[in-house]
């Protein structure tokens, strides 16, 4: 097959319904006025134009309370928690959210290899849609490079009218649209409105950061003990939201839970967070980060500057969902220009 | 032979005994839950008690120097006490009357029979006697009954989640209320109701108490940024936590 093909929008919820020979779908819906990833069981109910939902889809490949062990106490007895994992599409993920699916398959596939992770995301296929216009002063996803398609993902679609160009970027891909009579090739044309389409974008879309990312990096070297982290501390209420939305954040607490019979169990993994007050607690009730002001600022070392040290990678989307969550007023754009205009002013001797 | 179960008493202070009753809803996890113990006193499922118990399940909060009597005595027969609800663990919506002088309560409440009424301070019952086992919530989440009755039953310790309510109503992605303009004290709010309130279109009004280390002054300028001047916050932190007198002066202050 071609990299690239096109459908009509007409024919677009046809297509949608045929996927279900291929897995659950799960795509963006409206909940209160927001989106939120769900099952889509009425293609209707999909809608493509959102602002970032709730919860990153992080949560179909890294779910919020996940099985990870049965086990009985007498006699002692270990087994999979789950025997099988099911096929899943996930359908509308915005370029920001597949690059969040990029560094957790970076975290999760180092070794030891995270099995109930690779379980999941082997079996999903991942069908992102183009942003056309910036979503809202939350995001900074120009700044983090993640406006536009950067792989990733199965298909990519972009709207260029009354209908869809279709890239297609994976062998699963192909499976999705083949023996379909309405998926088209792209001829010239076509290419022609997906890059006019780009063009226009470059445009609109406008860096959020007052520097670039390799300056982003000086300044997050030098500024560990600015008073920006105690003021951002200071307005903190530690209601962890930020973490809990963050399409990069993968720690996680383990526990078990008997059932009342008191020998059956199971071993689960819950979504843990840097911000919360027990998290570098150890034993002796020693604290390892006290303070919100060193645990947000841990937050920020986590996205900007240590994981460029060990995986080359930023691990911060740019999906803006940390700032939109945040009651306190905490953004994150603003947080990183002020950080930057610091370093300037220091380079320079202010 | 048969192992002899562990005999369970229900007792209640100054509350509505709404707690007690979600022990009665919890249905077949009830059933459960009798297979491994045995009930000798519920005033609100049994009659005929007895007075043989091990375990001490206590409802309410002590607001007379008799409940401290009474209260004492039954933590001297009882192996294992367990507090129930808010008004047991943190003083709850009675502990409201302790924001004002106790004589000024008192008038309030009984006009000029006020001097007929010999009431102290509203306190939770561990500030009385040693707690076991807290069950925090106005009311009880019957999930979380259940978890405690198991670990008891391991013996092992309880551990009350000390995160916000909003790490739970997060995972279950519900839309923010201050994104909806409404403002809620689950930022500061002690979880393990898994958002119960929020799930089902309520605010959080904190009856849980408040996390270990609440950011009393970020959640009073947020709630401040909503539009609620300072006896409106007070009124926010002191629905349930009146006890902690500490909250009612920060604010002020």
């Amino acid at each position: 097959m071609e990299r690239y093909a096109k459908i009509s929008k007409k024919d677009f919820n046809r297509w949608l319904e045929s996927l279900e020979d291929h897995g659950k779908l799960y795509g963006p819906k409206k909940k209160d006025g927001r989106h939120v990833f769900r099952p889509i069981k009425d293609v209707k109910e999909l809608d493509l134009n959102y602002i970032s939902t709730i919860l990153p889809p992080k949560k179909y490949y890294f779910p919020q309370k996940e099985r990870l062990l049965k086990f009985k106490i007498k006699p002692f007895k270990t087994a999979k928690a789950i025997r099988k994992f099911e096929e899943f599409v996930l359908f509308g993920v915005h370029t920001c959210d597949i690059a969040g699916i990029q560094c957790m398959d970076v975290v999760f596939r180092q070794e030891p290899l995270d099995a109930n992770y690779i379980n999941r995301k082997d079996r999903m296929t991942t069908v992102g849609i183009e942003c056309l216009t910036p979503c809202d002063k939350y995001a900074n996803c120009v700044s983090m490079g993640n406006h536009v398609p950067k792989g990733g993902y199965d298909i990519m679609l972009t709207d260029v009218g009354n209908k869809y160009i279709i890239h297609i970027n994976s062998a699963k891909a192909e499976s999705i649209l083949r023996q379909r009579s309405y998926i088209k090739k792209c001829i010239s044309a076509d290419r022609y409105l997906l890059d006019a389409v780009r063009k226009k974008k470059e445009k609109i879309f406008k860096e959020e950061f007052i520097g670039r990312l390799t300056e982003l990096y000086a300044v997050f070297s030098k500024l560990y003990d600015s008073e920006i982290w105690k003021d951002v501390g200071k307005r903190c209420v530690g209601c962890g939201n930020c973490t809990a939305v963050c399409p990069t954040c993968y720690c996680f607490d383990v526990l078990d839970e008997v059932s009342l019979n008191l020998n059956d169990g199971l071993r689960y993994r819950l979504w843990n967070s840097c911000q919360m007050d027990d998290f570098a607690k150890v034993a002796g009730g020693e604290d390892f980060r006290p303070g919100r002001s060193a645990r947000q600022r841990h937050r920020y070392y986590r996205k900007f500057k240590y994981p460029i040290d060990k995986f080359s990678r930023y691990f911060c989307t740019g999906c803006g969902r940390c700032s939109r969550t945040c009651m306190a007023e905490i953004n994150l754009t603003e947080t990183v220009n002020s950080l930057i205009r610091e370093h300037r002013n220091v380079s320079i001797g202010i | 032979m048969k192992k002899s179960k562990a005999k369970v008493a229900f007792f209640d202070f100054t509350d509505c005994e709404g707690c007690q009753l979600q022990i009665v809803n919890l249905n077949t996890v009830l059933l459960d839950i009798l297979e491994h113990i045995e009930i000798v006193n519920f005033r609100e499922a049994m009659s005929e008690p007895r007075d043989d118990y091990d375990i001490a399940v206590i409802e309410g909060s002590i607001s007379t120097e008799h409940d401290i009597k009474r209260i004492t005595g039954i933590r001297k027969q009882a192996k294992v006490v367990i507090a129930l609800g808010a008004c047991a663990t943190i003083g709850g919506v009675n502990a409201i009357k302790n924001r004002t002088p106790l004589n000024i309560s008192l008038m309030r409440v009984y006009k000029d029979k006020a001097d007929k009424f010999k009431t102290i301070a509203v306190k939770p019952i561990d500030q009385v006697i040693k707690v076991d086992y807290y069950i925090h919530g106005c009311p009880v989440h019957p999930n979380e009954v259940a978890e405690v009755f198991k670990c008891l039953l391991l013996g092992k310790k309880y551990d009350v989640p000390n995160y916000p309510v909003c790490v739970e109503c997060k995972m279950n992605e519900n839309v923010c209320l201050y994104q909806k303009e409404q403002n809620c004290m689950g930022p500061v709010t002690r979880a393990g109701c898994n958002s119960w309130c929020v799930n089902n279109g309520n605010i959080c009004y904190g009856c849980r108490g408040l996390i270990d280390n609440p950011a009393n002054d970020a959640q009073n300028d947020i709630l401040a940024n909503y539009g609620l001047d300072v006896n409106e916050i007070i009124d926010k932190f002191t629905l349930y936590t009146a006890v902690e007198k500490k909250y009612v002066k920060e604010i002020k202050e």
